[in-house]
């Protein structure tokens, strides 16, 4: 980053402190442990309607909280509500869902009760997403300056030979070599790991609040995530940004995130900070997904539960994991279990949580 | 640089092109029954005075020997006369292709002008009022024969109100044609300041017109809606609206990248239309080129027809490598 984008990002974050009435933002450490949200989804629902039959609970229940900086790791199965949630806190929920309850607050302000003028400001600005499939992302008959110099000049204001600056700044930020040509490449000249910096570089351009990766790197090889992933930590942090990191692959979220929730069909079962949740997984779903990645044969056997059983309509009165769970007792049949603490920062929607 | 070389040899392979569709088209009409030496001696003519004049148009050597003297003639620039207006078939030609080609392009641009917003607009809005004029209008124009639409026109604008000019050739007789230049009258006569030309030429344009513009908007409109509503749901369409882009700014984008198959629809249209507009043509008694080959065809006038499949056939030619040029300009991905 240039000292110009620097400054930028800087200004921005402190606009946003004022608006907010904070004193300039502090270290990220105390921010990440204090702090208000940045982003604070509660009790959301989301329900898909298709014609005919009965509407599909995507979401159930969902509370998530991100402070300052602080990057949340969301993992679960395909599914399981990730890109949803995504979506829901974009408010571009895909049809035919419907977000049926809950809020959505950034920055203490309910996004719900905003105009769609008011949040396509916000969107790309304050809340920016980077998704995958970064190829298709690209519109394929457009430069990639002017793709991203546009997104600066929507938000910021800013001439297109400004945006054009800005583009190049944010090129060498995400190390895209030969940034000067690229600017005038299309899309289809790129490669994949190249065109997913792009999407960085366009999500990261405005110096949002937060930021949504929704499954960006899965779709790399191996080496060029590695080198995705340390450039995306490395922005974010100099940004200060918040970032809910959407994966299916836990080992990812130990070493990237600080804290992990874990989704599956649609609720959340665990929330804990990721060193405790490495430790010590106490869903029994969450013990499943650590042994499936882990190479212990063993381990992977004692977890494994059977296939997942299709949406049953007793479903609220039993625990959704029940069909699979290797630890069910009999009240798993009978009584929903609810998200409760098990030590501070760690929360468990089970019964009888795995004890270490 | 690499455009010129492109152009250079799209041109090049035009020749080979040419020949091919000459030679299928060629035997087309040999394959057809009727004997011009009859139809032109009529009724009263002896075998003999029928053989004679076989044998003076060449008709009784074998058909290679008759493909090769029509090539040879071909490559001197002659197409050979119709022996019903005993007139070469070039100048023929000259005069009635770009009649045609003045009323497809017009009909052709208001087709257009009509089918691209509607389509537009019914992509964008899946239950406003003008979607649904598009979706009707969609279903109607497909349904709609042209010639009959065309009667309605004439009776409704011609006869009732008398708003235009009687739909009789494309010029007032009592008007002065204007001096050649491009064919077309609208142009020729603007160029050469002929104001009572103008306005008779417009006044005979405006109804064949509307017809095909009525008629030909529907294709274009059902394009438009189909291939928007494609681009408008397309991932660079989501991701442009999760970036908080203008809706009119994402909406652009999209039509820009439909716009590769509305040019698509739009050429193959177009070089249908030089012999589709047929029928316009004779209701109208507009003196096309289509209205030409077609009596060549009923009264074995081969020339007359081989000269016009071969004018239709460069002209389309022309315009597929217009669209791909086109293609060229909008489309980086095909620019290698």
């Amino acid at each position: 980053m240039t000292e110009a984008m620097r400054g930028e990002a800087q200004s921005l974050v402190t606009r946003a402190n004022i608006r907010q009435g904070n004193p300039a933002s502090a270290g990220r450490a105390s921010a990440a442990s204090e702090g208000p949200a940045v982003i604070d989804v509660r009790d959301l629902e989301v329900a898909y309607y298709v014609y005919g039959a009965e509407p599909t609970r995507a979401l159930r229940n969902v509370s998530v909280r991100l402070r300052p900086g602080e990057i949340l790791g969301l993992v679960g199965e395909s599914g399981a509500g990730k890109t949803t949630l995504a979506r829901a806190i974009m408010r571009v929920v895909p049809r035919p869902g419907r977000i049926e309850r809950g809020e959505i607050f950034f920055m203490g302000t309910d996004l719900g009760a905003m105009s769609e003028a008011e949040l396509s400001k916000l969107r790309g600005r304050d809340l920016a997403m980077i998704v995958a499939n970064p190829r298709g992302e690209l519109n394929p008959l457009l430069r990639i300056g002017p793709q991203i110099a546009t997104i600066a000049e929507v938000h910021l204001g800013v001439s297109r030979k400004r945006g054009l600056e800005m583009a190049l700044d944010m090129l060498r930020a995400v190390a895209i070599p030969d940034p000067e040509r690229r600017l005038r490449a299309y899309p289809h000249e790129l490669s994949g790991g190249m065109a997913q910096r792009i999407v960085i570089a366009m999500a990261l351009i405005c110096g949002p609040r937060f930021v949504i990766s929704d499954d960006a790197t899965s779709g790399l090889d191996v080496t060029v995530q590695a080198q995705v992933l340390d450039l995306l930590r490395k922005l974010v942090r100099e940004q200060n940004t918040s970032m809910l990191y959407i994966t299916r692959d836990i080992g990812v979220a130990a070493n990237f995130c600080d804290r992990v929730d874990i989704i599956y069909k649609g609720e959340i079962v665990e929330d804990a900070p990721t060193e405790a949740f490495f430790s010590g997984p106490a869903h029994p779903y969450s013990n499943f997904l650590f042994a499936a990645f882990s190479h212990n044969a063993e381990l992977r056997r004692r977890w494994m539960g059977s296939a997942p059983s299709p949406e049953s309509d007793a479903a609220e009165a039993l625990c959704l994991y029940a069909d699979r769970c290797v630890k069910r007792q009999v009240r798993c049949l009978a009584e929903h279990p609810a998200l409760r603490e098990l030590a501070a920062g760690r929360l468990a929607r089970c019964h009888f949580p795995v004890e270490r | 640089m690499a455009v010129v070389r492109y152009i250079a040899g799209r041109l090049a392979f035009l020749v080979p092109q040419i020949i091919g569709i000459v030679l299928v088209s060629f035997l087309l009409i040999k394959a057809v029954p009727g004997d011009p030496a009859t139809l032109m001696l009529g009724p009263m003519a002896t075998p003999q005075t029928i053989a004679e004049l076989r044998a003076q148009l060449g008709l009784d050597k074998p058909l290679p020997v008759q493909f090769l003297i029509y090539v040879d003639k071909l490559a001197h620039g002659n197409l050979g006369t119709s022996w019903q207006t005993t007139k070469p078939v070039l100048d023929d030609l000259r005069v009635r292709f770009p009649a045609t080609l003045e009323l497809v392009t017009y009909g052709m641009l208001l087709a257009l002008a009509i089918g691209i917003p509607l389509g537009v607009a019914s992509a964008l809005g899946k239950r406003g009022p003008l979607a649904k004029l598009g979706g009707f209008y969609g279903l109607v124009a497909g349904a709609l024969p042209d010639f009959w639409l065309a009667l309605i026109l004439i009776y409704i604008f011609y006869s009732l109100l008398g708003w235009v000019a009687s739909p009789i050739g494309r010029i007032d007789v009592t008007v002065t044609t204007p001096h050649m230049i491009t064919g077309f009258y609208t142009i020729d006569s603007l160029l050469t300041g002929n104001w009572a030309a103008f306005r008779s030429s417009v006044h005979h344009l405006i109804l064949p017109v509307l017809t095909l513009g009525l008629v030909n908007a529907g294709p274009i409109l059902k394009m438009t809606q189909a291939t928007m509503e494609r681009t408008l749901e397309a991932d660079f369409s989501l991701y442009g609206r999760l970036c908080g882009l203008p809706e009119k700014l994402v909406i652009r984008r999209a039509f820009r990248n439909a716009l590769p198959s509305v040019i698509t629809i739009v050429s193959v249209l177009y070089g249908f239309l030089i012999g589709g507009a047929v029928l316009i043509e004779i209701v109208f008694s507009w003196g096309g080129a289509g209205q030409y080959a077609v009596q060549g065809v009923l009264n074995s006038d081969f020339n007359p027809v081989l000269g016009f499949v071969i004018f239709s056939a460069l002209f389309s030619l022309v315009v597929y490598l217009i669209v791909d040029l086109i293609y060229l300009a909008i489309d980086p991905r095909i620019r290698r």
